[in-house]
């Protein structure tokens, strides 16, 4: 049954939206007309209410049996009652047929719908601004990883940047003692251990500052001797 | 036929000690020791020890 709300509402809308609405009556009115009444002939009374009071809808007349038609229409016009946004795959012809509404027109009727705050009423359709904002968030910058729950791969160097200068840092804090050893070792006459020139290879193979105790002690035992 | 003679001098690369990468080339005789001295590396930006990288296993 046509409640006074929805008369309301229908006559606020737009005519382009308000045509929409005749055409493909959203669900959870026409569901809530049947659950009051039930038959389909309800729907169609909401229809020529709204239909009256758009002063636009002259030609609306052939468009208020539609509701009823849905039932013993064929396939296809079963799909595009189901929604008329998406493209429709016809079972018994296995034919495709594009969406009802082009991607432009989509778009036109959720701005509009948007305004005069009816999207609940909006079939789902790549233009609603609910899926743009999901979509949105998923793809981020368009950049492939900088979207939600990706990471940006980055340049090899970017990727190993972290663990080089560790390494450089560790090699680092070592030099001194290196270079002290190295020194006492005769300026490299007695250094045995030398780089193969592989990267991942740190210097803890060539120098520990234990090593050097172990020098010391065997050096010790030749000088006093 | 007889294999060439081997030169009596090789080139040798320096490998920086604080891991840079960065390196030096000199010459050597073939049987003195591996070179080993203090150079100035300009990544770190400091005097660093260079030593003679281990020759490959065909030479």
């Amino acid at each position: 049954m046509a409640t006074p709300q929805h008369i309301t509402l229908a006559q606020s809308l737009p005519p382009r939206l308000l045509h929409f609405f005749k055409r493909f009556p959203p669900p959870q009115l026409s569901a809530a007309t049947s659950s009051a009444a039930a038959p389909p002939s309800e729907t169609i009374t909401i229809a020529e209410n709204t239909s009256s009071s758009d002063p636009n809808a002259g030609a609306s007349t052939y468009e208020v049996p539609l509701p009823t038609s849905t039932a013993t229409s064929n396939n296809a016009d079963v799909g595009w009652k189901k929604n008329p946004f998406l493209a429709f795959k016809n079972p018994s012809t296995g034919n495709w047929h594009p969406p009802h509404y082009s991607l432009r027109r989509q778009a036109d009727l959720f701005k509009l719908a948007q305004t005069h705050n009816v999207l609940p009423l909006m079939p789902p359709s790549p233009k609603h601004p609910e899926l743009k904002a999901q979509k949105r968030i998923e793809h981020g910058l368009r950049v492939k990883g900088t979207g939600e729950g990706q990471r940006v791969k980055g340049k090899y160097w970017e990727r190993t940047l972290k663990t080089r200068l560790e390494t450089r840092r560790k090699a680092m804090e070592s030099m001194p003692d290196m270079i002290n050893l190295w020194r006492e070792r005769g300026h490299g006459r007695g250094w045995k251990k030398y780089p193969s020139g592989k990267e991942g290879k740190g210097t803890a193979e060539l120098f520990d500052p234990g090593m050097r105790h172990a020098w010391v002690h065997e050096r010790a035992p030749t000088s006093t001797a | 036929m007889a294999k060439k003679a081997k030169s009596r001098t090789i080139a040798v690369r320096l490998i920086s000690m604080a891991l840079t990468g960065y390196y030096k080339t000199f010459s050597r005789p073939r049987q003195h020791r591996p070179l080993s001295m203090l150079k100035y590396d300009p990544v770190v930006k400091k005097k660093v020890l260079f030593l003679e990288q281990k020759r490959g296993g065909t030479k």
